[in-house]
C-alpha cells in the first residue's frame, strides 16, 4: 500500500539520503569531473578511508564463514532544520535542529544473489547518527560500529537467503539483485546551515494562523514552516563519491471543521520554495489562507452528496494525485518483479495502456514548472545514480518503469529513480511526475463538454473535482486493484444550468486500467501537486504535474463519517467577531 | 493533523535546558501575604485559563446531559537544552520551548464520577506567547473533548456499577481545600556552547587522557550528556485553587561501554544531577568519575566470571541501597484505586500491608517534598504543590518496620478519604501518586567500616570462603560492581553475574544492618524523585551467573 499526503515537515533527516552505487571503474571519471570541483569536505573523506577500510577488512580475519562483502556504501544525510508553528494565532512551537544520519549498506555474496533478496531486502542496511563536528576519529569510531552491526545483521540475512533459494520452487522473475553501473563522482557545494530571520517568521506564522479567527466555524488550525538543508555525502566500494546539497523551504496550512452531522472536514494548502526568502508574499498567503477558511465554512453547510457513477472532471491538482497513485505507483520497477506484487503492467511493455493522446514522464531534474517549484526534484539518487527524465508513457504506449538498481525481468539497469527515506534501502519511486496532453481544450469548453456528456448519459448533473487530499493505492496481488481517493472540494456542475452545488462526503473508487481509459480529454493548463509520499523505502519528497481531465464515468461513493457533534461552546473570541464579510467563492 | 501534534508534543517535551545561575527555587509564596485571585489574574495565562473555566462551568452542557461538577486547567511549559556527545565530538544539541495543556473534565458527583482510564481528560499543544485567545482556543477545544467523554465514560460506570455486588470501597474523588499559591516563574539559561564543548571534551576522554590510554581501543561506546529543564506549571480548578509553580533540574552524565574477550558486554555509567547547576560535580571532579569509569571498565574486563551460585550475606552499599529502596519499596507505597468490585484497598505489592511489617524494625521511611536540600545538594523530588493543587505532606509511610501509611493523590482509598499531597504527573500526563523525597533511616545506623566487619563476622561464623559486596547497581537490579570479598577483607572484582531472592521479603526479614550516611539518588525523569537511602546488609541473598547472550566481538578491528 502506498499513500500520497502532507507529511507535515516532520522530516528531519529522511530527504534525500543520496546513496550511490556502482561498478568498478571509477578513476577516469573521477579525475574528470573531479578537476573543477570544488576540494572534498573532510566528512567524505573520512567516510572514503573508513569504508575501504571495512572493505578491505571484513572478511578477512581468517574465520572462513565471514564472507567478504562485494558491496558496500556509506550514504551520510546532513541535515539542519528550523521549524516555527502557531496554532490558533499564536505560537506552538520552535526549534532548530540539526543531525548526521548514516546508512551503511553492506552486500554478501554476489549481484545475481546477495543477502537482500526478497522479503529480505531490509538487511543491506543499517543507521547511525553521526557525531556532527569534522572529527575523524569520532566518525571513524560511529561508521565502524555501524558497518560491524550491518555486517552482522547481512551475514545472517545471506544465510537465510541460500537456504531459501535451495529450498524453493524457480521464481517468476529470476533477475539478479543489483545491478552494475558505473560509478558517480561528483561533488557539489554543501548545504549551508539554515538561516532564517527567526522573529520575523515567528510574525508571519502568526499572522497566517490568526486569519482563522475571523472564521470561527475553523475549530483547529495549524500553521508551520519547515526550513530544511541537507547535504548528502555517498562513498561507495565501486568508487563513488557524491556530494549533493538539497534544500527546502515550506509553509503548511491545515484547517479543520465540523459539519453540524459529525463529519470532519479538512483543507490544506502548502507553499514550497528552495529557501524560506523564495516563498510567497506574505500577502499571498493570507489570500490562500483565506480562500480555505471561506471554502471551510462553505463546505460544513454543503449537502451531503449520493453515490454517483457518471461523467467527471478532475482539476489538474485533483488530476496529478490521480496519476501519482493510480499510475505512477504501478510503474516502480520493483512492483514488477514480488510475488506479492499485482504486476498490473509488467507484460504491458510497448502496449497502449492510456489514451494515445497522453504521455507521462517522471522527470526529477526539474526544478520548477512555470514558477512554482517542485518538491520532487533531486539531482543524484539515493543509490548515487545521476537523476534522469524517463519517459514512461509515450503517446498512450509504455515504455518502461522507474528504476532502482534492483533490475527486473525487462529491465536490468537503473534510470536514476532509486529513492529511500534515511534508514530504507532504496527502490524504484517516483520524483516529479508529469502528464502532458495532445488533445486539449480550454477550460470552459472542458466544462462544456462534460454538461454533454452528462446530457449524453441521461444524467442531471456532472461532478467537478475541485481538490482532493491524500489517497492510496493497493498493487498488492491479494487485494483487490483499487485505488480510493478523498475528494475535499467537490462541485454538482448541472446540466439545466443552475449554479454549480458544492457537495461534501465524495470518495472515488475505481480500478485503475478502466478508470485511466475513460479520460475523453484534457484542460490546455497544468498544476501541480508538491507532497510527500511514503512507501516501502519510506517518506520522500514528490510532485505530480497534469492538466485537467474529463472522464467519462467516474464512481464515487460515501466516504465515512465521523459522528461527534461539533464543539458545544463557540469558539472563544468568537463573540467579539463581528459577522465576518465573506468574499464569494 | 495528528502528525503535526504529536510530532510537536515531541518536540515539547524532548527540549531540556542547560542553565547557568537559575537557582531562585524557593517558593515565594510562603513568606509573601496569601495570594488572591486578582493577584493571579496578573498573569495572562492564569487570567486566560480562569476566563475559560468559568466560561466552561458556566456553560458548558449538552442538551439532556449533566453539566461538568468539576473542571481542572493545568498548562505546562517546557524550556530545555540538552547536549549528546559520542568519542569526543558532540551528536546532537537542541533548544526547546513548548507548552501543553491538560483539561479534566468529571461529570456526576464526588462519590461517582466519570473518572477512570477511559476519562483521563484531553490534551493540547498550547501557545507559549501570552496570547489570550490563543491560549482559550486550546482549552476550549480539550475541554470540549474532555466533556463529550467524560459523558460517556459517566454513563460505561454507572452500568459497570450495575454488573457487581461489591460497592466501590470509597469515593471517586476527595474533597479538598482550595489553595492559592503563585511562585516566580524560573528562567532557563545556560550556556550552551559552553555546554556542548564541556560535554564533548568529557566524551573523549578515553582518548585523550594518557592516564587511560591503555584501554582506547577497548571502549567500544563513549557517551555524554547535559541536560537541563525548567518546567512552569500553571494549574487553576472549578474548586477556586489557582496555582503557579516552577522546577528546573539539570544532569550531566556519561556511559561507557566495552566488550569482554568472551564477548560479554559491559556497561558503567555515571551521572550528576541537582535542582540548580550549583549542585552538579566540578568539571574536574566529573572527569575524574569519568576516569574512574574507564578504569573500572578496564579492570572488569579482565575480571573473573562468577561461577558457583552463591547464597549468603550481600552488602550493598548505600549507592546500591538507593536502587533497591526505588524498584522493592517505592512503587509500593502508593495507593491507587483498586478494580470495581474487589474489596481491595489498593494495588501493588504492598497492597495488604496496611498496620503489617514491610521492613526491619530499625528502618523508617518518610516522604517529605518539602526537603529541598541535603547535605547541602538540591533534591529535585522536591515540591511545594501537587500537580492536582494539594499542598505537599510529609508523610511517614513506615514507622519502626510497619507501614503506616500510603502515597495518595485526590483519588482516595478506603481509610484514605483525603490527598496527602503526592498526586503527581509527567508532562501533559494525568496526575498519579508518586514519591517525592522519599528518606529511608535506620536507627543506630553502621558507619561503612562497621557495616564491612559485621559482613566479615557474618562470612566467619558461618564458615563461608568469601562473600560479596555490591559497589553500584545496574536496570534490574543488575550488579555493574560486584566484589567477591575474602575473609580477610580483601576485594575482587567479578563480572557475569545476577541477583536472586531479593525481594519485598529479603527487605522484611533479610536486613540485618544498614548504615549511617545516605545516598541522594536524584531521578530526574518527567516525574522527578528522589530517594535516600543507606547500605543495606542482606542476610540470604543469591549470587548467579547471569547467562545472557554475549555478542559476537567485532568482525574487524577499531579504526587507529
Amino acid at each position: 500500500m502506498t499513500t500520497i499526503s502532507f507529511a507535515c515537515g516532520r522530516r528531519t533527516a529522511n530527504c534525500a539520503g543520496i546513496r550511490a552505487v556502482f561498478a568498478v571503474l571509477a578513476l577516469a571519471l573521477s579525475m574528470i569531473a573531479g578537476a573543477q570541483q570544488p576540494a572534498a569536505p573532510l566528512l567524505l573523506n573520512a567516510m572514503t578511508t573508513e569504508l575501504n577500510r571495512a572493505f578491505t577488512s571484513l572478511g578477512k580475519q581468517g574465520d572462513a564463514k565471514q564472507l567478504p562483502p562485494y558491496f558496500m556504501s556509506y550514504a551520510v544525510s546532513d541535515a539542519s532544520a528550523v521549524t516555527i508553528g502557531a496554532q490558533y494565532g499564536a505560537l506552538v512551537s520552535k526549534s532548530a535542529n540539526h543531525i548526521r544520519v548514516a546508512d551503511v549498506q553492506v552486500r554478501l555474496g554476489e549481484p545475481k544473489l546477495d543477502n537482500s533478496h526478497g522479503s529480505h531486502r531490509s538487511s543491506a542496511v543499517n543507521s547511525v547518527t553521526l557525531p556532527l563536528a569534522d572529527d575523524r576519529e569520532a566518525l571513524a569510531r560511529s561508521l565502524w560500529l555501524a558497518t560491524n552491526a550491518g555486517y552482522g545483521k547481512a551475514l545472517e540475512s545471506y544465510l537465510r537467503v541460500k537456504t531459501e533459494a535451495e529450498v524453493r520452487a524457480k521464481e517468476e522473475d529470476s533477475s539478479p539483485d543489483f545491478s552494475q553501473e558505473a560509478p558517480q563522482v561528483y561533488l557539489g557545494k554543501p548545504a549551508p546551515p539554515v538561516k532564517i530571520d527567526s522573529s520575523a517568521w515567528e510574525q508571519r506564522v502568526r499572522a497566517l494562523s490568526r486569519v482563522f479567527r475571523d472564521y470561527p466555524d475553523v475549530n483547529m488550525n495549524m500553521v508551520l514552516l519547515v526550513v530544511q538543508n541537507e547535504t548528502v555525502y555517498f562513498v561507495s566500494s565501486e568508487g563513488s563519491r557524491v556530494v549533493t546539497p538539497h534544500m527546502q523551504a515550506r509553509v503548511l496550512v491545515l484547517a479543520m471543521t465540523r459539519a453540524d452531522d459529525g463529519m470532519d472536514l479538512f483543507r490544506v494548502q502548502t507553499f514550497e520554495a528552495e529557501t524560506a526568502e523564495g516563498l510567497p508574499a506574505q500577502t499571498e498567503m493570507e489570500a490562500a489562507v483565506r480562500n480555505l477558511g471561506n471554502s471551510l465554512e462553505a463546505l460544513r453547510k454543503a449537502p451531503v452528496t449520493e453515490p454517483f457513477d457518471g461523467p467527471a472532471i478532475l482539476s489538474g491538482r485533483a488530476a496529478a494525485v490521480f496519476f501519482h497513485e493510480v499510475l505512477g505507483h504501478r510503474l516502480e520497477g520493483q512492483r514488477q518483479r514480488g510475488d506479492e506484487e499485482g504486476q498490473t503492467f509488467t507484460k504491458e511493455v510497448g502496449k497502449e495502456v492510456l489514451p494515445t493522446f497522453l504521455s507521462v514522464a517522471d522527470d526529477p531534474t526539474l526544478t520548477t514548472f512555470g514558477k512554482i517549484w517542485l518538491n520532487g526534484r533531486y539531482q543524484y539518487d539515493e543509490e548515487g545514480q545521476k537523476a534522469q527524465r524517463v519517459a514512461l508513457i509515450e503517446d498512450g504506449v509504455l515504455k518502461t518503469f522507474l528504476m532502482s538498481r534492483l533490475p527486473i525481468a525487462s529491465f536490468a539497469n537503473s534510470n536514476g529513480h532509486g529513492r529511500a527515506q534515511t534508514g530504507r534501502v532504496p527502490t524504484g519511486r517516483q520524483g516529479n511526475l508529469i502528464v502532458t496532453s495532445t488533445k486539449s481544450v480550454t477550460e470552459a469548453k472542458l466544462r462544456k463538454q462534460l454538461i454533454e456528456e452528462a446530457k449524453k448519459q441521461g444524467k442531471t448533473y456532472g461532478l467537478y473535482f475541485e481538490d482532493i487530499s491524500s489517497g492510496f493505492a493497493v498493487t498488492q496481488r491479494r487485494s483487490p486493484q483499487a485505488f480510493e481517493i478523498i475528494p475535499l472540494v467537490v462541485w454538482r456542475v448541472y446540466v439545466d444550468g443552475r449554479p454549480d452545488e458544492l457537495v461534501r462526503g465524495v470518495s472515488i473508487v475505481g480500478t485503475p486500467l478502466a478508470a485511466m481509459k475513460r479520460i475523453l480529454v484534457t484542460g490546455d493548463k497544468s498544476e501541480v501537486f508538491n507532497g510527500e509520499c511514503g512507501a516501502e523505502s519510506g517518506t520522500v519528497p514528490v510532485s505530480a504535474v497534469a492538466p485537467a481531465m474529463l472522464v467519462s464515468e467516474m464512481e464515487t461513493q460515501k466516504q465515512p463519517q465521523g459522528t461527534a457533534r461539533p464543539p458545544i461552546l463557540p469558539i472563544p473570541g468568537a463573540e467579539a467577531v463581528a459577522p465576518v464579510k465573506k468574499e464569494a467563492q | 493533523m495528528n502528525s503535526i501534534r504529536s510530532v510537536a508534543r515531541f518536540a515539547g517535551a524532548g527540549f531540556l535546558a542547560a542553565i547557568l545561575g537559575a537557582t531562585c527555587l524557593i517558593a515565594s509564596a510562603q513568606t509573601a501575604p496569601q495570594p488572591t485571585r486578582t493577584d493571579a489574574e496578573k498573569d495572562p495565562v492564569l487570567k486566560a485559563m480562569l476566563t475559560e473555566l468559568d466560561r466552561s462551568m458556566s456553560r458548558l452542557q449538552l442538551k439532556d446531559f449533566q453539566k461538568p461538577f468539576f473542571i481542572q486547567y493545568r498548562i505546562e511549559e517546557i524550556d530545555g537544552f540538552e547536549t549528546k556527545a559520542e568519542f569526543g565530538a558532540t551528536s546532537s544539541s537542541r533548544r526547546n520551548h513548548g507548552s501543553l495543556a491538560r483539561v479534566t473534565v468529571r461529570v456526576g458527583d464526588y462519590k461517582t464520577d466519570s473518572s477512570g482510564v477511559r476519562s483521563d481528560g484531553a490534551v493540547q499543544l498550547t501557545t507559549t506567547d501570552d496570547d489570550p485567545i490563543a491560549l482559550r482556543s486550546a482549552l476550549w477545544t480539550a475541554t470540549d473533548q474532555a466533556y463529550k467523554s467524560a459523558l460517556a465514560a459517566y454513563a460505561q460506570k454507572q452500568a459497570a456499577l450495575k454488573q457487581v455486588q461489591t460497592p466501590p470501597q470509597a469515593d471517586d474523588f476527595s474533597k479538598e481545600t482550595p489553595v492559592i499559591s503563585l511562585a516566580q516563574p524560573l528562567k532557563l539559561m545556560v550556556d550552551e556552547q559552553a555546554w556542548e564543548a564541556r560535554v564533548a571534551r568529557d566524551s573523549g576522554l578515553y582518548r585523550t587522557d594518557a592516564s587511560v590510554k591503555d584501554s582506547r581501543r577497548d571502549v567500544q561506546y563513549s557517551l555524554g550528556s547535559f541536560t537541563a529543564r525548567v518546567t512552569t506549571t500553571w494549574l487553576v480548578t472549578s474548586e477556586g485553587t489557582i496555582v503557579r509553580k516552577s522546577a528546573a533540574g539539570y544532569e550531566e552524565s556519561s556511559a561507557v561501554s566495552a566488550q569482554a574477550a568472551d564477548g560479554m558486554r559491559l556497561d558503567l555509567s555515571h551521572a550528576s544531577v541537582g535542582v540548580s547547576l550549583n549542585d552538579l560535580d566540578t568539571p574536574e571532579v566529573f572527569e575524574k568519575h569519568t576516569l574512574k569509569l574507564i578504569a573500572s571498565l578496564a579492570d572488569l574486563r579482565k575480571a573473573p566470571l562468577v561461577e558457583e551460585e552463591y547464597h549468603g550475606p550481600v552488602l550493598l552499599s548505600s549507592g546500591a541501597g538507593v536502587h533497591i529502596i526505588n524498584s522493592l519499596l517505592a512503587s509500593g507505597v502508593t495507593a491507587t484505586r483498586p478494580r470495581m468490585g474487589t474489596e481491595a484497598r489498593t494495588n501493588g505489592t504492598f497492597a495488604s500491608s496496611y498496620h503489617a511489617r514491610v521492613l526491619p524494625e530499625f528502618l523508617d521511611v518518610v516522604d517529605d517534598p518539602s526537603l529541598k536540600s541535603y547535605n547541602g545538594k538540591g533534591l529535585v523530588g522536591a515540591y511545594d504543590v501537587d500537580d492536582e493543587g494539594v499542598p505537599a505532606q510529609a508523610v511517614k509511610l513506615v514507622v519502626a518496620g510497619q507501614l503506616e501509611n500510603y502515597l495518595i493523590g485526590r483519588e482516595p482509598v478506603r481509610d484514605f478519604p483525603q490527598s496527602n499531597g503526592h498526586g503527581r504527573a509527567g508532562l501533559a500526563a494525568a496526575p498519579s501518586p508518586a514519591i517525592g523525597v522519599l528518606q529511608v533511616t535506620a536507627k543506630n545506623g553502621l558507619t561503612d567500616e562497621e557495616l564491612n566487619s559485621k559482613l566479615l563476622a557474618l562470612a566467619k561464623d558461618r564458615g563461608l570462603k568469601n562473600v560479596y559486596y555490591v559497589g553500584t547497581l545496574g536496570g534490574k537490579l543488575t550488579p555493574r560492581l560486584l566484589y567477591r570479598v575474602s575473609p580477610d577483607g580483601k576485594r575482587e572484582l567479578v563480572r557475569g553475574a545476577e541477583l536472586g531472592d531479593l525481594d519485598q521479603r529479603a527487605l522484611r526479614s533479610g536486613v540485618v544492618a544498614a548504615g549511617k550516611q545516605l545516598w541522594v539518588a536524584n531521578y530526574f525523569s518527567e516525574v522527578p524523585e528522589t530517594v535516600l537511602a543507606p547500605a543495606l546488609l542482606i542476610d540470604d541473598v543469591t549470587i548467579r551467573r547471569a547467562n545472557k547472550k554475549n555478542d559476537k566481538l567485532p568482525f574487524y578491528p577499531p579504526p587507529e
